[in-house]
């Protein structure tokens, strides 16, 4: 089973993205995470048996998203996880950074659309989940 | 036969009678007076000869009793007879000695056996003749040989064929420092000079048995030179052809000669060929005299120049400074006339420089001499060095940058007026040292102004360009951009560098201030990009939903949240808006 996180401090990015993923059939009900933290002790005690897709805001209070990958690297499900950097920004900077996580697999700009919904159920990692 | 001077005194040495008597028969039949003293022997013709008694002739017959020797006879009676003339009477049988006697001193030889008055008479009468011509004659030989010997002229007698010495006098052995022993050993061509030799052979051929005089050089025995003026004449001398020499030293006349001759060369070399111009002139400028340089530097001959008044030539705006000058001669030896300006003959001006010495008092020059170099060209240099300086000053003026100079071997550095107008010290306050400008570097920009500086003598590159900050001196100090040039000798090595400090604090400043704009431009880059995109891109995801899910719940909250983000966004503009008209005030 394929379990969608939004990582986002601002309630009504989840909101939006959370209708979207919904009404797209990605998921039913994503779970929702306000701060980074909170997500990272969810995934410590998470099932093995599922693959967990994050929908990751980069610029969030406490602890940004770059710290957040570092920590999801010393999560015994590590291998499970596959990341969608999120952010408002259009920075090239942050695109290029991107790079250098192994557990991100896209970079989209906000908001997330229904193109973008289209084209993760298309994705190679992913497509099982959807057939 | 008469004799004039009276009675005849005669020794008649005899000692067979029947003779004596002959003989005094012989001579009282010619002569009156006459007195005859007879010797039997020859010791008795001696005492006789010894006594004070005068005789004008002695008679000698050669067989004596008391001699054996004809020939010891004869010499002896010769030493005895004190230039009285001898007569020797002689048998046939010695007629060849007696021809030899003639030899030794006697005057006259009469045979016995063919003896006869008149012929005695005749040879008595001659011989007493004779014997005083012979006195006289030897007599002048005599005073001729004294005068000779005594000369203060130094005299020699050559061999008129060979030049072999035959005689010389006390002087010239003074003379040449040789002995009489070492010139009879020696040929006059000993004597001669190298370089005269084929002059005085020629003349001696030429006049070989002539008089005739020249001037020569010889060589004393020390071999000093010496200079003569000769006069020989050709004489009989002991029977030879010879030629008598007197000379004349003129070597201290011709040393004094030779002196002149060089010293009128030295001034010929001096004045005449000399590039300066060299002229005499009076108090009033009345010239006597123009080197021949004349031509060569105004175009004017000596002899043309000479002819007009030196101040004619000065040019009428340098003539009164002239003038004053050569008045103060009157006080002073020597005076140095600054530049001024003579006429050519092209009526060009030609600058030149004059030393004039007073020589009024010296009776060969008897005026004012004056040495005038032509120093046009210097003086052209010099204008054009001076419009050059005067260009430099005015660019340096011009121009707002410090300029230095850099002398490297004397370590001496000079500044224009930028290190008083930009940086504040007082020009003749400060150290013109390397030392004194590397302290004012700043000491963060030391280490690396100072390491450019090696680097520079090292490669020498022609062009220099380096930034630092300069201490003022009130302590602050100023961002300078200092481009400089090397100058390098003909070896190539960096001689002096010449640079121009320019004060760019101003536009580092600027420079500040741009990056501060740029600073706070990022910042609202940045914000446009993270703090705008935010609420922007949660309007864009509702409406995004709105419009692809018409049937969706909850529309009424979607709605209120795109307000929401709508005021969140114009929030941010607004403050943009502040923050950007912040810089812009902070710049004010």
């Amino acid at each position: 089973m394929l379990e969608v996180l939004i990582i986002d401090d601002d309630d009504i990015v989840t909101l939006v993205q959370g209708k979207l993923l919904q009404n797209c059939n990605v998921c039913e009900s994503p779970l929702k995470f306000k701060r980074a933290s909170e997500a990272l002790e969810y995934l410590n005690s998470a099932s093995p048996e599922n693959d967990y897709l994050l929908l990751l805001d980069i610029n969030m209070p406490l602890m940004n998203g770059w710290e957040f990958l570092e920590e999801i690297e010393k999560l015994a499900i590590k291998e499970q996880i596959f990341v969608y950097m999120v952010t408002s920004s259009i920075d090239y900077n942050d695109k290029e950074k991107s790079k250098n996580y192994s557990r991100i697999v896209n970079f989209i700009e906000k908001p997330i659309t229904i193109k973008n919904c289209d084209q993760l159920k298309e994705h190679k990692y992913f497509k099982s989940h959807f057939e | 036969m008469n004799y004039s001077s009276g009675e005849l005194k005669i020794l008649v040495v005899e000692d067979h009678i029947g003779d004596y008597i002959l003989i005094e028969d012989y001579l009282n039949e010619e002569h009156v007076k006459i007195h005859l003293t007879r010797a039997l022997t020859f010791t008795e013709a001696k005492e006789k000869l010894e006594s004070n008694e005068r005789y004008n002739l002695i008679l000698l017959d050669l067989s004596l009793p008391d001699v054996d020797d004809n020939e010891t006879l004869v010499r002896n009676m010769v030493a005895l007879s004190n230039n009285t003339p001898i007569i020797v009477l002689t048998g046939f049988a010695n007629k060849v000695f007696g021809v030899k006697t003639l030899a030794l001193g006697i005057s006259d030889y009469l045979l016995k056996d063919e003896l006869n008055a008149p012929q005695l008479a005749k040879s008595i009468y001659y011989s007493i003749e004779r014997k005083k011509i012979d006195i006289k004659l030897s007599e002048s030989e005599r005073k001729y040989k004294s005068l000779f010997d005594a000369s203060p002229l130094p005299m020699w007698v050559l061999d008129r064929h060979t030049l072999q010495f035959l005689n010389v006098n006390q002087a010239a052995m003074h003379m040449y420092g040789y002995s009489e022993e070492e010139f009879m050993q020696m040929n006059i061509r000993d004597l001669w000079s190298e370089d005269f030799q084929t002059i005085i052979e020629n003349a001696w051929q030429k006049n070989y048995h002539d008089s005739f005089g020249m001037m020569v050089k010889h060589h004393k025995k020390s071999g000093e030179v010496l200079y003569l003026e000769i006069t020989s004449n050709p004489i009989e001398f002991d029977g030879k052809e010879a030629r008598v020499t007197q000379a004349k030293n003129i070597t201290a006349q011709m040393a004094a000669e030779e002196a002149l001759i060089s010293s009128e060369k030295r001034f010929k070399a001096l004045v005449q060929d000399a590039s300066d111009l060299i002229m005499i002139f009076d108090f009033e400028g009345n010239m006597s005299y123009v080197s021949p340089s004349s031509n060569q530097i105004i175009g004017i001959l000596d002899s043309e120049m000479v002819k007009n008044n030196f101040f004619y030539y000065i040019h009428k705006d340098d003539v009164e400074i002239v003038k004053n000058h050569i008045a103060m001669l009157q006080d002073k030896k020597r005076i140095q006339i600054p530049s001024y300006r003579i006429k050519t003959s092209a009526n060009k001006w030609r600058y030149v420089e004059t030393i004039v010495t007073n020589l009024t008092d010296d009776e060969s020059v008897n005026g004012i001499v004056a040495n005038c170099r032509d120093i046009t060209e210097f003086i052209k240099q010099e204008k054009k060095l001076i419009s050059s300086l005067k260009r430099y000053d005015t660019v340096a003026k011009a121009t707002s940058d410090t300029i230095t100079d850099y002398d490297i071997e004397n370590d001496k550095m000079y500044y224009n007026e930028g290190i008083e107008s930009v940086f504040g010290y007082d020009k003749n306050a400060i150290e013109n040292s390397g030392k004194w400008w590397n302290e004012k570097l700043h000491p963060e920009d030391r280490d690396r102004v100072e390491g450019y500086s090696k680097y520079v003598r090292k490669e020498k590159p022609a062009n220099i360009q380096v930034e630092y900050r300069f201490k003022c001196a009130d302590g602050t100090y100023k961002y300078i951009l200092d481009r400089s040039y090397i100058v390098v000798d003909e070896q190539g090595n960096a001689i002096r560098i010449i640079g121009a400090m320019q004060d760019i604090t101003e536009i580092q400043n600027y420079i500040q201030t741009i990056e501060n704009h740029n600073s706070r431009l990022k910042d609202i880059a940045w914000t446009q990009s993270h703090v705008v995109r935010a609420p922007l891109a949660r309007i864009m995801g509702i409406i995004n939903l709105l419009q692809n899910f018409p049937d969706i719940s909850e529309q009424a909250e979607l709605l209120d949240h795109i307000i929401t983000s709508a005021v969140e966004l114009d929030d941010i503009i607004r403050n943009i808006t502040i923050k950007t008209e912040n810089v812009s005030t902070i710049d004010k």
